[in-house]
């Protein structure tokens, strides 16, 4: 069969470009001449689509220019996300403004990448995996900020690492990406084709949050709770961690579904939770995945318990979208680090300035997108060079870092050493400080490590 | 004979070049790489994607160009060979048989899906068809997003080796090539797409496309001559399905992930039909250019507006009403409506239905003027 | 993924009825799109794509106007009076614009083939998400709770608010309004000529362009009193919601048998149940490739829809 059809492609090849131009031609010709004749213009299309492409093709080049530098971000700028992310460029263009564009002896050029499109409204792969060859192939790009979503990350890091690129991301949060043991088979090695390591991030992960969060409820005389999570990379991962650790704890976990990020209500889970009595109903998820939406019904529905919501969820739009009513006093979420309110030091002096240029609180993600930018500039600065695999290694050296987070370093995975963990509850329409959990990190690690039955050092 | 004389050789090769447009422009893109720095650089990747996609439009254009049956569930066969072939390769897996053996598998195990869906469902008439092709779209989404034992749910399979991972020629690791270079994967999916598109134009002329055209325009007619209608449209059927899981097979490698699988949702089915429907019914060359328009627009030129309008620096407050992403979907709104105001029969109709469209014109005219 | 444990409140006849009960208002509301969806296909055969965006436009008009009247503050009384003349207004204004749209971008392809209306009709939801986008901004925006959700039962059993009669009584009332016209007007059965043939129809003395305006008029307004129900009923509007609400309903249409008026609504009612069954009993995460798997068996064992005419190809 295979032969069949070669042998179709030759012959249609060999009458299609001989024997057309000597007799087929001529009958098409004196058809055209005749009969049919298409109007001008479309032939005009026809025939200026070459050098359109061509000329496209042309102007998307430029040579390297060795004073310069590129960061890039690529975040979803397009659809729900784009408030959450509108707050992460406006806290990295702070970051090289108050660099004044310079990183050592270069000169810094930022390029905000959109991963999400029109069509989708929301991050998609080929958006994602475009953007990061379009980074690897720019010789002047140094730097990659992002992503925001997990999901993305996976596409994006294992194309980054062939060309030794350093990735710093102020949002993602699975743990899969960095931590061996913890996360699916064979992470994060898969990530890593290398073996060497350049991605690092500046936001504590969910092998933190999750347990936390799940003895904070038991502390707080949660029996019995009702988990639900988006099925996303970050809302599933971090729910399934939830759910482990209350297992652990002896927490009864009522029930575990994941919902359609798509439908537009859900009230009859609500009823099902219901049905269920829990004490407290765990979400993991963002609001772009409805997290507002499950509130909202939650409350209609006629559900008395908590509600417990990662740090996704924690933006004012999520309080907008619910009702500021239905989450008051009942409604509380964790978030890795400390709240913008709560910064002190350089966090302090940033919020002060972009409450200044911007008129507004920045969202709890601004000050990371902030500080990722800084150890970017810092990374590019002691390196001194554009070898990109100097830079990636200058900045997983980085061990004391004096941020705007505070004092943090990275350590050995390229996750932040930084174990704060804040509960926030919802109060008068507004996201209010409960209090700090401070982790033991090893002690987790090491019953984590247990369970993934992996060992961890 | 006489003819020949009145026209000088540069006519003709113009005559052919107009004529053969489609495989011209497939020329020039093959060379381009060679003079064009960009192509083997950031936009390479970029152009990749746009040969997938014509290779999924083209598979489409079968059943709803040459067929008339409208199929609003493309983008779940372009899902199913995507996921095949993430299953036959990845290191979660113990098959790991490469790319080539994966491709296959994905064409035939797209088409016999298609036949199964088909085989009940393709006595249903027009908008019902459609319905349940956008049903079966919706529910593969929501079974691949739930069978996380086997997909890997909405993290999708990872990472899929890329083609020739693991061979050395000469000293050359192809495997490394294709990761790194992408003009490896540039002139793979280029190559394909040429390969379908010549064995499209041989399946147009042949018994089997003439027939596909028959059931078209007439069902009843061609029943009378001794068209088999189901089995003709069910071969449809297949071969949409089958040039759609080659597709998908090609998305998996070059992504070197399945995506998750909302990348196989509603409306990538909506934005392929729409290329082809904007390119021309049944028309190879159109369904080129409408997915060069409609795909290429929001692969390749909205990002790079997006980071001129930056560049330029003329919207420091990030206002969605001054980046070009803010405007993208009425740009892409408008441009459908234009065009099917102006050419309701695609941008280069395929000459038939063009003949045909032209009879309606005419048979309307005779009515209005009643 | 651990199956849910088994409760025994799970299977007993107060939850079964509370998730018929979600159903059926869910149900309600799906029809009511679904409707405008019947009503211009059944007329000029094209399955109008934009209607769902149409009802996310009417649903920020909605948004707008309880903003600049302040009808939150409003006592009760207010309210209610304050909810019809949301009703009256928005379905004006969706009445208009699907109008106009027709006018200017499905009226000169009429003589095209079927695919250019369906792909104007794409266009023109891409350019409505566009407006509602620089109208609501990217993000969800929560609707004001205007209806009391106050519980109609007494007890914590079952739960049926004011909210949800809303849906019932508004969607019952248009509905019996909708046959009324369809079928004893004269409009109506202009309607019915033109839908069975606009040629003949025409030769009899029926303005086929104006019958098919009126269509999408009442089309329009019956979308837009779907997005008054829609924003006080799930309370969430954003720019996106038109895809979801348009596929569900456009579902019901067909399943119903599209064209037929309490097709829709059967169709609709159908769907608003399996959703909230498959919900309670399979799982949420399944609800939509259940909703789809029926959609495509009832479709192989009844082509033509539920309540649908078995029609002849023409020959």
């Amino acid at each position: 069969m295979c032969y069949r059809f070669l042998s179709e492609v030759v012959r249609y090849c060999c009458s299609e470009g001989l024997s057309r131009s000597t007799c087929v031609v001529r009958k098409r010709i004196l058809q055209r001449v005749t009969i049919h004749k298409p109007p001008r213009w479309e032939l005009m299309c026809r025939v200026m689509i070459l050098p359109i492409i061509t000329v496209g093709l042309l102007a998307g080049c430029r040579p390297a220019d060795p004073t310069r530098v590129k960061i890039v971000s690529s975040l979803p700028r397009t659809g729900s996300a784009k408030q959450q992310t509108d707050t992460i460029v406006r806290g990295i263009r702070m970051a090289i403004e108050e660099a004044q564009n310079k990183a050592g002896p270069f000169h810094i050029e930022y390029l905000d990448l959109d991963d999400s499109t029109a069509a989708a409204g929301q991050w998609t792969s080929e958006a994602e995996a475009a953007n990061a060859r379009r980074a690897m192939q720019d010789p002047d790009v140094c730097v990659y900020i992002g992503t925001f979503n997990s999901g993305a990350a996976k596409v994006s890091m294992p194309i980054l690492n062939l060309g030794d690129l350093m990735m710093i991301s102020p949002a993602n949060t699975a743990v899969g990406l960095t931590k061996p043991g913890l996360g699916a088979p064979g992470e994060p090695e898969v990530y890593r084709p290398t073996g060497r390591m350049n991605y690092m991030r500046v936001v504590p992960a969910d092998d933190l949050q999750g347990p936390l969060a799940a003895d904070w409820a038991a502390k707080r005389g949660v029996k019995g709770v009702y988990i639900l999570d988006d099925n996303e990379v970050y809302g599933k991962g971090v729910a399934d961690l939830f759910d482990e650790r209350c297992r652990e704890i002896g927490i009864e976990v009522l029930g575990h579904d994941s919902i359609d990020s798509r439908a537009q209500e859900f009230k009859s889970l609500m009823a099902s939770v219901k049905a269920a009595k829990p004490d407290l109903v765990y979400f993991g998820g963002t609001t772009q995945s409805k997290g507002g939406q499950l509130a909202k019904d939650m409350s209609s529905a006629g559900v008395e318990a908590m509600l417990m919501v990662p740090d996704g969820c924690r933006e004012q739009v999520f309080i907008d979208s619910a009702g500021a009513s239905n989450l008051e006093g009942r409604c509380f979420v964790t978030f890795g680090g400390l709240p913008p309110e709560k910064l002190t030091g350089k966090g302090l002096e940033f919020v002060e300035r972009y409450k200044e240029k911007y008129g507004d609180v920045p969202e709890a993600y601004a000050v990371y997108g902030y500080e990722a930018a800084c150890v970017a500039i810092e990374a590019i600065r002691r390196a001194g060079s554009k070898d990109r695999r100097a830079i990636a290694d200058a900045a997983l050296a980085i061990r004391d870092f004096k941020g705007a987070l505070g004092n943090w370093g990275f350590d050995e995975n390229g996750d932040t050493t930084m174990q704060t963990l804040t509960v926030s509850v919802v109060k008068n329409g507004r996201f209010e400080f409960e209090e700090i959990l401070e982790a033991d990190r090893k002690n987790n690690a090491l019953e984590a490590d247990a369970d993934g039955g992996k060992s961890n050092q | 004979m006489s003819n020949s004389g009145e026209l000088s050789q540069r006519q003709q090769a113009w005559v052919l070049i107009k004529d053969h447009w489609d495989v011209s422009a497939l020329l020039v893109l093959a060379i381009a790489p060679l003079g064009v720095p960009a192509l083997g650089g950031a936009l390479g990747g970029q152009f990749t994607t746009l040969f997938i996609y014509s290779i999924l439009a083209l598979g489409l254009n079968v059943m709803v160009g040459y067929t008339g049956l409208v199929h609003l569930g493309i983008a779940a066969f372009f899902g199913i060979g995507a996921y095949v072939t993430g299953i036959l390769t990845v290191p979660m897996y113990p098959f790991q048989i490469g790319f080539l053996g994966a491709a296959i598998a994905s064409i035939v195990v797209a088409a016999g899906i298609g036949l199964a869906l088909g085989a009940p469902t393709l006595r249903l008439r027009g908008d019902y068809l459609a319905i349940v092709t956008l049903g079966f779209g919706e529910v593969v989404k929501v079974t691949l997003r739930n069978l996380e034992q086997i997909t890997g749910g909405m993290k999708g399979l990872n990472p899929v080796p890329p083609p020739g991972a693991g061979v050395k020629l000469g000293g050359l690791d192809v495997g490394l090539s294709f990761a790194i270079d992408p003009r490896w994967f540039y002139y793979l999916s280029l190559g394909i797409l040429a390969i379908v598109v010549i064995a499209m134009r041989r399946l147009e002329n042949s018994r089997l496309g003439r027939a596909w055209m028959a059931v078209r325009e007439d069902e009843l007619a061609a029943t009378a001559m001794g068209i088999s209608a189901t089995r003709v449209k069910l071969s449809a059927f297949a071969m949409s399905s089958a040039i759609a899981g080659l597709a998908g097979s090609l998305y998996a490698a070059s992504l070197s992930t399945t995506a998750d699988p909302n990348a196989y949702d509603f409306n990538r089915s909506i934005m392929v039909l729409c290329a082809v429907i904007l390119g021309g019914l049944g028309s190879i060359p159109g369904t080129l250019l409408g997915v060069g328009i409609l795909v290429g627009f929001d692969t390749v030129l909205a990002p790079w507006a997006d980071s001129w309008i930056q560049q330029l620096d003329i919207n420091p407050t990030g206002s969605s009403m001054l980046s070009f992403s803010g405007w993208r979907l009425a740009i892409f709104g408008v441009a459908l409506v234009l065009v099917m105001r102006l050419r309701p029969e695609g941008l280069v109709p395929s000459r038939r239905v063009a003949a045909e469209l032209h009879r309606e014109e005419e048979h309307a005219a005779i009515t209005k003027g009643f | 993924m651990p199956a849910l444990p088994p409760h025994l409140a799970m299977i007993s006849l107060e939850f079964f009825l509370q998730q018929c009960l979600i159903g059926v208002t869910n149900g309600a509301l799906i029809a009511l799109v679904a409707m405008g969806y019947s009503m211009v296909y059944g007329i000029i055969g094209l399955i109008n794509f934009a209607h769902g965006d149409l009802i996310m436009l009417g649903a920020c008009l909605a948004l707008s106007l309880v903003g600049a009247s302040g009808l939150v503050d409003a006592g009760p009384t207010a309210t209610w009076w304050g909810v019809v003349l949301l009703l009256l207004a928005c379905g004006l204004f969706c009445g208009t614009l699907n109008m106009a749209v027709d006018r200017f971008i499905y009226k000169p392809l009429r003589n095209a083939s079927k695919l250019a209306p369906l792909v104007s009709a794409i266009g023109v939801s891409f350019i409505f998400m566009n407006v509602g986008l620089f109208w609501l901004g990217p993000a969800d925006r929560s609707f004001p709770e205007l209806v009391p959700p106050t519980n109609l039962f007494s007890g914590d059993t079952l739960q049926f608010t004011y909210q949800d009669l809303l849906v019932v009584v508004v969607v019952v009332l248009l509905m019996v309004a909708l046959s009324v016209l369809v079928r004893s007007t004269r409009l109506g059965r202009a309607m019915r000529a033109v839908s069975q043939d606009p040629t003949a129809a025409a030769l009899v003395g029926v303005d086929v362009d104006r019958v098919i305006a009126a269509t999408f008029f009442i089309g329009g307004a019956l979308g837009g009193a779907a997005s008054v129900i829609y924003s006080l009923y799930i309370k969430t509007i954003g720019f996106q919601m038109g895809f979801q609400n348009g596929l569900y309903a456009f579902t019901a249409a067909v399943l119903g048998g599209i064209g037929s008026i309490p097709g829709a609504v059967v169709g609709g009612l159908v769907i608003g149940l399996v959703r909230s069954l498959a919900s309670a009993y399979v799982g949420e995460r399944w609800t939509g490739a259940i909703v789809f798997a029926i959609l495509i068996v009832i479709l192989v064992f009844r082509p033509e829809g539920l309540l649908g005419r078995r029609t002849r190809e023409k020959v």
